[in-house]
């Protein structure tokens, strides 16, 4: 292996690479861009509706009239706007009201509290939740009072009390959703970042008749496969970077909205964090290189090579979505699975988790992917009939 | 500097089977000579090239190139031989002379030695208006003669040059017609393929010409014109395909 002809054909495909605007676009753009936009416009529709949704769910239908002494008080006392309806269950049906509150008479003779909700709408949901609150509060007084009647001690109604203590350090949960939201992410970004690049030094070279050249240059297979692989690497890495960068930057400085900055614990990503997870990701950016050249080989044109690798994203989506799953214990066994490891590594070190066996489990079995990957696509590249195939 | 014997070359197709599309080919080039291939489309011309230039295998016979085996030794064959595919092969991205550099590089050239060279061949093949415009953007033309530097960048002793006229207009083909008889006079063994008969009978040595992947004669046009009674090389190489000239027959 000569080293200068590795060199010499990775600065070619890099000086090609950002010179196509195609991979500048999946590699620089939407890292740093599209991803942490994202997020903010994400977290803008969903802090918004739940504002619309905790307006409407005060709005709550009631017959003209509500018999039960004290009803109406509780309801009022609860924040409900009441609001007279002739059919209360059709209000909730046309989203008049978030919910509505009946009288009626349970099958042995006993007052019965009917409520129409709609659980397939935030705000009536959340209309629900306030009423079972209201109607709690009004039973333990009208409890409280016959009891006091009877000379009962109103203590017996709590003979003891819960206490729930989290274990979890402060910030603890939202720095593991935020680990899974980046784990996935940033596989799936470096995956799609060295797409076309890949396609490009393979099937694009193909289709602009350049191979044939380059494979009667004086270079060997072994030295062109490399220095391709390693610019696709280097792409995969380089998208993981500034997605990294930019996502970390995004959450801890409040970029995404302040919502979502304080739905996320006001979490900070420090550098050390950074550099575990960049590191995580290394052997996984030469993997997804080697295997997505070695399937571009086979394709006559750039576009032939995209529905064969369509597939293949969509085959990662599924291992880097484990990360986000909630419950999900990073196991030896899972440490060992392609793209569900590195997800779950992001994750766990995000998080303040990761422990050294996992990380050497998932780094070094990610290291033996790529060099397999690697001897694949030189294998594939030594093939006349995928090199020239017409 | 080239000896051929007996090179085939088989390709094992889903539909049609295995084709030969070369068979028992054997031949010889000399230093300061002009070897020219001729044949039809489909002949075997460029399998023969590309064999020669290693970037397909032979399934049969050998060769060697400035005394390197073509299958044994790969890499000092390439170092040896300036390849022009009859794509011309330009990346589109970069400058001619980024690309000059590019295979210099891959050729062992560096630094001030390989900058005075690409600065000869772009003086050689007068490319400097456009020297540093990306090939994109270039006409068939200078995309050609930047082809034909980016083949001889690193001062190879073999050229295999495959259609090297193709598509060009004729103060172009002139030009490259004139670079090639100068390659040969400083040494250069050249091998190359066309279609254009005028060209051909112009520049080459000798000829060889290859029907359905044999070769079916070689020589000056002396011997062409001995073995077949014919006069122009255009008659010579119909006749030896068996296809009568309309144009003579128009003529008569």
């Amino acid at each position: 292996m000569n080293p200068f002809a590795l060199l010499t054909i990775y600065r070619k495909e890099m000086l090609e690479m950002v010179r196509d605007r195609r991979t500048m676009f999946s590699m620089v753009l939407v890292p740093i861009i599209a991803m942490p936009l994202l997020f903010k416009v994400a977290g803008y529709f969903l802090t918004t509706s739940d504002k619309q949704a905790e307006a409407q769910a005060v709005v709550l239908a009631i017959p003209e009239r509500l018999a039960m002494p004290g009803l109406e008080d509780a309801l009022r006392a609860g924040g409900f706007q009441l609001q007279v309806s002739d059919d209360p269950r059709a209000a909730v049906e046309k989203k008049k009201a978030a919910a509505a509150v009946v009288e009626a008479q349970s099958p042995t003779g006993d007052p019965l509290v009917r409520l129409y909700v709609d659980r397939t709408r935030t705000a009536s949901d959340k209309a629900s939740d306030k009423l079972r609150v209201a109607l709690d509060s009004l039973k333990t007084e009208k409890v409280r009072a016959a009891l006091a009647g009877s000379g009962v001690p109103v203590k017996v109604l709590t003979p003891f009390t819960v206490d729930r203590v989290d274990v979890a350090p402060k910030g603890k949960k939202g720095k593991m959703e935020l680990g899974g939201m980046i784990g996935y992410i940033v596989v799936l970004l470096m995956f799609s970042g060295c797409m076309y690049p890949a396609l490009d030094m393979t099937a694009g070279e193909k289709e602009r008749r350049t191979l044939e050249i380059l494979l009667a240059a004086p270079a060997s297979r072994q030295e062109i496969v490399l220095g391709k692989i390693l610019a696709a690497s280097t792409a995969a890495f380089i998208t993981a970077v500034l997605n990294v960068l930019s996502l970390s930057y995004a959450f801890s400085s409040g970029a995404i909205g302040k919502d979502m900055h304080d739905a996320l614990g006001n979490m900070q990503v420090d550098g050390r964090v950074i550099a575990l997870v960049l590191l995580a990701v290394l052997p996984t950016a030469v993997t997804a290189a080697a295997v997505m050249i070695t399937i571009s080989a086979f394709a006559k044109s750039f576009k032939e090579g995209q529905s064969y690798l369509t597939p293949l994203m969509m085959l990662v989506v599924f291992p880097a979505i484990v990360g986000l799953m909630p419950g999900v214990e990073a196991s030896a066994g899972l440490m060992l699975l392609p793209v569900v490891n590195v997800s779950q590594l992001i994750k766990q070190v995000v998080s303040g988790e990761a422990t050294a066996v996992n990380f050497g489990i998932s780094f070094g079995s990610n290291l033996v992917y790529a060099t397999i990957a690697f001897l694949v696509a030189v294998r594939i590249f030594q093939r006349e009939d995928v090199l020239f195939r017409s | 500097m080239i000896r051929v014997e007996s090179l085939s070359k088989t390709f094992h197709d889903k539909k049609r089977g295995e084709v030969h599309a070369l068979e028992s080919v054997s031949l010889e080039v000399h230093p300061r000579e002009i070897f020219g291939v001729l044949g039809p489309n489909g002949a075997g011309k460029t399998t023969l090239l590309r064999l020669l230039a290693t970037v397909l295998a032979p399934t049969g016979g050998t060769a060697s190139i400035n005394g390197y085996d073509i299958v044994r030794e790969p890499a000092k064959v390439r170092a040896s031989i300036g390849f022009l595919s009859g794509d011309m092969g330009l990346y589109g991205r970069l400058t001619p002379r980024e690309i000059l550099r590019l295979f210099g590089e891959l050729g062992g050239m560096r630094g001030g030695a390989l900058e005075s060279r690409i600065a000869e061949m772009v003086a050689l093949l007068e490319m400097q208006s456009y020297a540093d415009t990306r090939a994109d953007k270039l006409s068939t033309g200078m995309r050609q003669r930047a082809a034909i530097a980016r083949a001889m960048v690193h001062d190879p002793p073999v050229l295999i040059l495959d259609e090297p006229s193709y598509g060009l207009d004729v103060p172009t083909a002139r030009l490259i017609e004139k670079f090639i008889l100068d390659a040969r006079n400083r040494g250069k063994c050249i091998v190359f393929s066309t279609h254009v008969m005028e060209e051909a009978e112009y520049l080459c040595d000798r000829i060889a010409v290859i029907h359905e992947g044999r070769l079916r004669i070689t020589g000056t046009m002396e011997d062409l014109r001995a073995a077949t009674g014919k006069t122009r090389l255009r008659e010579i190489f119909l006749n030896l395909l068996g296809i009568p000239d309309t144009r003579m027959e128009a003529h008569a």
